[in-house]
């Protein structure tokens, strides 16, 4: 019996589609009838309405069997329940007053349907396809999860920088908030912990005896495999990855480092660096994503002879180059002001500064390589630039910055290179520049070749004896 | 108005009119269909069938800078090429056994199914010619051939085991720069040109400058734009007289009618792309409005004359006067510039020992003295201007020498020389996110054959890609019906000295 019971269910999703499809022909109907070219429809309101209200009771009943199968998100299932029965009851109703032939009860009735049916439907694609499926597939703007990048494997959580993603894009898709098949839920600790309708998902310290691992390595075509067939299956990689976490004690909140190493996993923890490292170089760009900037301020830039373009084509962030300008207007000094978000790289040697120029830089909070050789910048335009610490390379070769407007900068504590030749800093104070900052390698140039005997000598064929 | 401009308004006229007529319309019509049917036939074939698959080329500007695959470390190339293929065992690969085999018999394991350019029946071993010593913190073995670049060992990244399969310098140098030994690819700097564009509009993005007296032995087609648009070719300046040859306006012609004649050119051209859709047209529009923009720029970035004297010293230029070492600094100034490669080729290298200028222990030692202090200057100059870290800086030949010394036709020479070689040779890398001082790749104890770290042309230029930002396997253009790439079907990244 309760196999036929959960059969009935299946056919909730196929069901569920009359009552919409006759009761809003129905309505159709309704509002049509009043014109008078289609006053004749009124005599088939009732039938429509009846046929009607007989598949809302059916879909309802098939969708209380289906619920009964648990796997759904409780909220959302309880109000597409008790919606999809009010729109049966109303249907009833019609149905009663069309017998009745109280036309202005069944307009109230119509309207309300309308509603209800709209609100009902979508709870039940929510259900079936997750929320925000709707805006999902046509938004123009893909929202791309971005695996959290690993630059010290050794320096990862576990859990949370490895498992967790691996969860996330193998499992989420039937075990989260959206969907509980099997009633279980693997999107936060004590969903994990408390396991699925067989029980617990995971015994600590035994991959092969946790369920959790051991469907996954059953054999791909074994039915309780997963992920089911026709899935993304987990990789080789993920594979051990998952064992390693269970087997060391399944821990939620321990680092890399703090956990016995088996000799597979090694290779794999570098590889995870170098799978992030490889396209994005240390710290030449914020590892925030940004939006795309506006290309409206990005052409109006170019027109004014400034190479702007994106770093990378996988990247929203910017380089701009101020080569072949020699002096900012008003209008290019607020197109940086605007782009500032996104600008990582400015290069503008042998400017002429002035300060609003100065300001509009002090927009560019993601600004990390910065160079001004050769320009006329002065110690109080500098001053304008002590917020913007990601800069790690900053390039005053040739300016007129003395230690007392370098040290305004104190509070760029990523600064990694800093170049000072031909500048009125002298090579003397490179304790006290060290000291305010201690990352940076502060390169004072003058360099020189030596004078060798041997340079201007040449060797000449021994003569002939 | 002259005489002269009053006809060229004439003919213009005549020319602007024709597009009207009757009779045009009628030619137009047949040599259209004709196109459109060759073609449908004969596609894949040149322009018709080429297909930009990067999505770089634009219709406007082939030119304009455009951003790599991923974010690249560095910046800028600037290649120094020493044509003739130095002799890696009097420079970097110090080999103390070979000098104990000096003078005896080549063993013959060496010589058998092997193939040399010259060298004919049993030639003797040749020891080391120079002395060397271990170099910097990284302790690189350098020969006193260049005591200069000795103290800046320690920003350089060796590569001891490069190999090729050429002999001759043509191919190996088309190999080196074009991917293939055979002509008709792009070389290298066009290839980049064509992925990254110019950062300056106002320069090319792809200089080229020779010295030595001579030009390569593979002729321009190792900066040439192959069956890329011919505006990514390489941008050859001389280095006596003016860079640019014809750059100047003629007399009589001042700045504004010289625009205004570009600019109807360009009108017409642009009509004649309109209707036909040459990429070739569009090359030739850019190079007028480049040209045009070169008569200020190139004048001011080829002279020296304004660089301090410190400068002039430390380089060992001297102004006026061709020279590897002025080409060494015109690269420092046109990478300052946002030219996006340079490419120097210093013609000279091929240390035979027919004469004494081609000997390993006196000819090369000349040519070492003159590339030695303007290759260090330029290391240190960009490292202290804050450029070495987004420059990439490569040197190397087409192939390296034998361990053996040469003995043309089978008779011994009267001089010490070593014949091509392909089995290993030194080349590096500097600069532009490589490691500092390392090495890569080992010799056996005679440097006749590479044992470990070994690599390719195709990885250097993978390498060289890849520091750039670019997936070598992903920049490609089709031509003649097929994606082609710098790599072919080869190359691997040398993540070894990649920092």
């Amino acid at each position: 019996m309760e196999r036929i019971i959960n059969l009935f269910g299946h056919f909730h999703p196929l069901l569920v589609h009359l009552p919409i499809g006759i009761l809003l022909f129905s309505i159709l109907i309704h509002g049509l009838s009043y014109k008078e070219r289609f006053a004749s429809f009124v005599i088939i309101i009732p039938f429509t309405y009846l046929i009607g209200a007989l598949a809302a009771i059916l879909s309802c009943l098939s969708g209380l069997a289906l619920s009964s199968q648990g796997e759904y998100d409780e909220q959302v299932l309880f109000y597409h329940q008790w919606l999809g029965i009010s729109v049966a009851l109303f249907s009833i109703l019609g149905v009663y007053f069309t017998k009745k032939k109280k036309e202005k009860l069944l307009n109230w009735i119509s309207i309300t349907l309308l509603v209800l049916i709209f609100i009902t439907g979508h709870l039940g694609g929510t259900l079936t396809h997750g929320e925000g499926y709707l805006t999902k597939s046509t938004s123009s703007e893909k929202i791309v999860k971005v695996k959290p990048i690993i630059t010290m494997a050794q320096e990862a959580y576990l859990y949370a920088d490895i498992i967790q993603p691996i969860l996330e894009e193998k499992c989420y898709g039937c075990h989260s908030k959206i969907k509980q098949k099997g009633k279980l839920r693997l999107d936060t600790k004590e969903w994990i912990l408390k396991g699925g309708e067989d029980g617990i998902i995971i015994h600590n310290g035994a991959a092969l005896n946790s369920p959790l691992y051991k469907k996954i390595i059953l054999d791909p075509v074994d039915e309780k495999h997963m992920p089911p067939k026709g899935k993304p299956q987990i990789t080789e990689q993920e594979r051990i990855l998952l064992e390693w976490w269970i087997n060391s004690g399944g821990y939620f909140d321990k680092k890399v480092k703090e956990l016995t190493q088996p000799p597979s996993i090694a290779p794999i923890l570098t590889k995870l660096e170098k799978n992030t490292i490889q396209p994005l170089t240390n710290n030449e760009v914020p590892v925030k994503e940004i939006q795309q900037a506006n290309q409206n301020n990005i052409n109006a830039l170019t027109k004014w002879g400034v190479t702007i373009l994106k770093v990378a084509n996988n990247s929203n962030y910017l380089t701009a180059n101020f080569i072949t300008v020699a002096k900012t207007t008003d209008t290019i000094d607020n197109l940086i002001k605007n782009l500032g978000a996104n600008i990582v790289w400015l290069k503008m040697p042998r400017m002429n500064f002035t300060s609003a120029l100065a300001t509009a830089i002090s927009f560019c909070d993601s600004l990390t390589r910065l160079s001004i050789e050769h320009s006329s910048i002065t110690d109080n335009q500098l001053n304008s630039f002590q917020n913007l610490k990601r800069i790690h390379y900053l390039n005053l070769v040739g300016t007129k910055i003395t230690l007392k407007g370098l040290l305004q900068l104190k509070r760029l504590s990523n600064l990694n290179e800093l170049y000072l030749g031909e500048s009125n800093i002298i090579n003397k104070d490179s304790i006290l520049i060290q000291k305010t900052f201690p990352k940076a390698k502060i390169i004072f140039g003058n360099y020189r070749t030596e004078n060798l005997p041997t340079d201007t000598m040449v060797v000449k064929v021994p003569p002939k004896k | 108005m002259s005489k002269e401009n009053k006809k060229i308004i004439k003919e213009a006229t005549i020319a602007t009119t024709e597009h009207i007529t009757r009779k045009y319309f009628f030619k137009e019509c047949f040599s259209g269909m004709g196109a459109m049917a060759l073609g449908s036939m004969l596609q894949g074939c040149d322009w018709l069938g080429n297909k930009d698959s990067f999505g770089n080329f634009t219709n406007t500007n082939p030119l304009m800078a455009r951003a790599p695959h991923f974010i690249g470390k560095a910046k800028s190339v600037i290649y120094l090429h020493m044509a003739g293929a130095p002799s890696q065992l009097e420079l970097f690969d110090f080999k103390p056994d070979l000098l104990k085999l000096d003078g005896q018999d080549c063993p013959q394991s060496l010589l058998e199914g092997k193939k040399f350019a010259f060298i004919r029946g049993v030639p003797k071993m040749l020891g080391p010619q120079a002395v060397f010593k271990q170099r910097g913190q990284s302790g690189a073995w350098i020969s006193d051939n260049l005591p200069h670049l000795a103290t800046v060992a320690d920003e350089i990244s060796f590569l001891k085991a490069v190999q090729t399969d050429q002999f001759n310098h043509g191919p190996a140098q088309l190999l080196m720069h074009t991917g293939s030994p055979r002509l008709g690819r792009p070389s290298i700097g066009a290839w980049v040109t064509y992925g990254l564009g110019s950062e300056n509009s106002n320069l090319p993005g792809f200089v080229v400058l020779t010295s030595g007296g001579n030009n390569p032995d593979a002729g321009k087609s190792v900066w040439g734009s192959g069956f890329l648009p011919s505006v990514y070719q390489g941008v050859q300046c001389r280095n006596e007289g003016d860079p640019v040859l014809f750059l100047k306006d003629p007399a009589g012609i001042d700045r504004d009618l010289r625009k205004a004649s570009i600019d109807a050119i360009n009108e017409a051209n642009q009509l004649t792309y309109n209707e036909f859709q040459d990429p070739e047209i569009i090359a030739r529009m850019a190079q007028y409005e480049m040209a045009f923009k070169m008569q200020i720029s190139v004048p001011d970035v080829m002279n020296i004359n304004d660089e301090p004297a410190y400068i002039h010293e430390m380089y060992g230029t001297q102004p006026g006067k061709a020279s590897f070492a002025n080409n060494v600094l015109l690269a420092r100034k046109l990478v300052e510039k946002g030219v996006r490669f340079v490419q120097l080729f210093d013609w000279g290298w091929d240390s035979h020992g027919t004469d004494g200028s081609t000997a390993v222990d006196i000819g090369l030692v000349n040519k070492c003295r003159n590339i030695d202090k303007p290759i260090t200057a330029l290391l240190l100059d960009l490292k202290q201007r804050g450029l070495l870290d987004e420059t990439l800086v490569v040197w190397g030949g087409e192939f390296g020498r034998t361990p053996m010394q040469e003995n043309r036709d089978g008779k011994s020479m009267p001089f010490k020389g070593r014949d091509h070689h392909t089995e290993a040779f030194t080349t590096w890398m500097a600069g532009g996110g490589i490691k500092q001082g390392s090495s890569f790749g080992e010799t056996d104890e005679i440097g006749y054959s590479a044992i470990s770290g070994k690599v390719t042309a195709h990885d250097m230029q993978a390498t060289i890609l890849n520091q750039l930002g670019f997936d070598h396997e992903k920049l490609t253009y089709t031509s003649q019906g097929r994606q082609f790439r710098l790599t072919d079907v080869h190359g691997r990244v040398i993540n070894e000295i990649v920092a």
